[in-house]
């Protein structure tokens, strides 16, 4: 376990240094996410009038779920691009750790950055719509933790097609309209709703910040969903991560752009 | 049999790749070699010919149909962990490196790729910075030096590791004529200093004959050849001469000369040139006797042609194409 550490140290540096050298591009990225935001709010206002009140509000807190899941869901299968296009993925598969660990530690770095990005970037919305939400850290937390990995596993579904084909830029593309319905569709009123990825995570983040709920008011059935079905997701997102990555192997693919 | 000595066996590997219509490419067919600690390895063969594959194949990165790969009695693929452990490779065709990150930057990624804490192996990391001659660059972004730097980096970040063999294709690729000594130097230290195993696969003969101990040399996905670099170069041998004379020579001594086998004879106005492929010396003297049948035949010189890997190589491979012939025809 240390040496995963070691590893997840590794990459968080390497991140890290990449977002500082590069800083122009990532903030580049940064300002994109806020003008979109901003388009998407002024033209919410115009529609709703001055009188959009709490709308306002779910607005700033699906956005900021949006931006989380299509950073955690992207970035496994950007990386698996990125790094065969660099010639640079038959070398992590050739470390010592199993592929899954790498991406783990991958995606654990990146989640970091990402975490810190996405939740001062819910500051700037709020100030900038003069929403103030309930930003209840103890409930949050765990929630947003156990909300994630229904990310990771679209995220290793995506990767482990891109092994084989690597260029589903359109896909991706699609599936970033697509997490706009997971993150925001009714689950209280269609319960089938809370099976999709993320879409019940969603949901109780919902419920915290607009509603100002706490997760300990929350049964203990809805929290055993939550961690149930974001683990089956993971769980999924691996498996057909693992058959990809055989096919890759046996067709000799991993080294190919 | 298997030597104790070995670092790596590969026992009856096997891969074919299927495609939509036609039958399968044999990529790698039916393939055995060992090779020892501390040997360097020249893995050969024209393009297309299986090599890339084959080192794939012992990195982990392609599953072969059937046959086993033992890296220090490791199955590559059972321990696959274990057994990366003691491989690193700089492959052909990709960066091996990341461009964003400096010299520096990149030998520590890799290190803790490989399991190592990069903090302890600092003493490592500055040692193999200076064997390579990296030192004044270790702080600038791998894609701001040159290409031979680059190669350089990549062949450090595979030693950094302590990986016991180090598997280079092509490492000599695009390189200007310095940076490809430098790189032969430095592998020839990587083997007889560090006591590391090389394998490489190259198309440039110069550097095969210059560095390699022993050879493996594959076409279309079976091994034709495997012997060290002076076997084949004996066995291979042929003593060439060039004569070149003042004058005409007679009708006797053109018969005479022609009735020997692997003689070639021009002549021009007023010189002579014999070509002779030698397989024993006598024929050398028989030539000198008949050259020796008129006073007024005067040698001028007698030039002994040298023969190197690269004519032996395209030798093993004719031959390759000639038996695959004769057993097409049978």
């Amino acid at each position: 376990m240390q040496k995963i550490w070691l590893l997840g140290k590794a990459f968080l540096k390497r991140e890290f240094i990449l977002f500082k050298r590069y800083f122009f591009n990532s903030l580049g990225g940064i300002i994109t996410l806020y003008v979109i935001f901003l388009m998407l709010f002024l033209g919410f206002k115009g529609v709703g009038g001055p009188n959009v009140g709490e709308s306002i509000e779910g607005l700033v807190v699906g956005y900021t779920l949006w931006m989380f899941a299509l950073s955690a869901y992207q970035d496994i299968t950007l990386t698996i691009q990125r790094e065969a296009r660099e010639g640079t993925l038959e070398q992590l598969y050739m470390s010592v750790y199993n592929f899954g660990w790498v991406m783990a530690a991958k995606t654990f770095a990146q989640s970091l950055i990402n975490l810190i990005i996405v939740v001062g970037m819910l500051f700037l919305l709020m100030f900038t719509t003069g929403t103030f939400l309930n930003l209840d850290v103890v409930s949050l937390v765990p929630l947003v933790f156990f909300t994630l990995p229904n990310f990771f596993g679209l995220g290793f579904i995506f990767g482990g097609i891109a092994l084989i084909f690597k260029q589903i830029n359109n896909y991706l593309q699609i599936m970033q309209f697509v997490l706009i319905l997971f993150v925001s569709v009714p689950v209280g009123s269609v319960p089938i709703f809370k099976f999709m990825p993320g879409s019940w995570g969603s949901s109780l983040i919902y419920r915290v910040m607009l509603a100002g709920e706490s997760i300990f008011q929350f049964a203990a059935s809805d929290l055993v969903f939550l961690c149930g079905i974001g683990l089956a997701y993971l769980l999924l997102g691996i498996a057909v991560y693992k058959i990809c990555e055989r096919i890759a192997i046996d067709r000799g693919l991993l080294g190919q752009y | 049999m298997v030597s104790s000595d070995s670092i790596l066996q590969v026992a009856n590997v096997i891969k074919n790749y299927s495609v939509r219509k036609g039958e399968p490419i044999k990529a790698v067919d039916n393939i055995s070699f060992e090779v020892k600690k501390g040997e360097i390895l020249g893995l050969l063969g024209p393009n297309g010919a299986g090599k890339t594959t084959t080192v794939k194949i012992i990195c982990s990165l392609i599953r072969p149909d059937s046959g086993t790969i033992l890296v220090d009695g490791i199955d590559n693929f059972q321990h696959r962990s274990k057994a990366l452990g003691k491989i690193s490779a700089v492959l052909e065709g990709n960066r091996n490196i990341y461009w964003r990150l400096t010299v520096r930057e990149n030998l520590e990624f890799f290190a803790a790729l490989k399991g190592y804490n990069p903090k302890e192996l600092k003493k490592e990391i500055d040692y193999y910075i200076d064997f390579f001659d990296l030192k004044d660059k270790e702080h600038e972004t791998a894609n701001k030096i040159s290409r031979g730097m680059k190669q350089k980096l990549a062949i450090a970040v595979a030693m950094v590791t302590n990986s016991e063999i180090v598997l280079l294709d092509e490492p000599t690729l695009g390189l200007d004529v310095k940076a490809s000594y430098e790189i032969r130097d430095l592998l020839k230290k990587i083997a007889y200093e560090e006591g590391r195993t090389v394998i490489l696969t190259t198309h440039d003969m110069n550097v095969v004959q210059d560095i390699c101990e022993r050879v493996v040399i594959i076409d279309k996905g079976r091994i034709i050849a495997e012997d060290r670099i002076e076997n084949l170069m004996r066995l291979f041998q042929v003593k060439s001469y060039k004569f070149i004379l003042k004058d005409r020579l007679t009708d006797e001594q053109q018969n005479q000369l022609l009735a020997i086998p692997h003689l070639t004879l021009l002549e021009t106005e007023d010189a002579t040139e014999i070509e002779l492929n030698l397989e024993n010396s006598q024929t050398f003297y028989q030539v000198i006797d008949i050259l020796r049948i008129e006073e007024d035949t005067v040698i001028e010189s007698i030039d002994r042609q040298e023969i190197n890997f690269e004519k032996i190589f395209m030798d093993i491979l004719g031959r390759s194409d000639e038996d695959a012939k004769d057993l097409a025809v049978g």
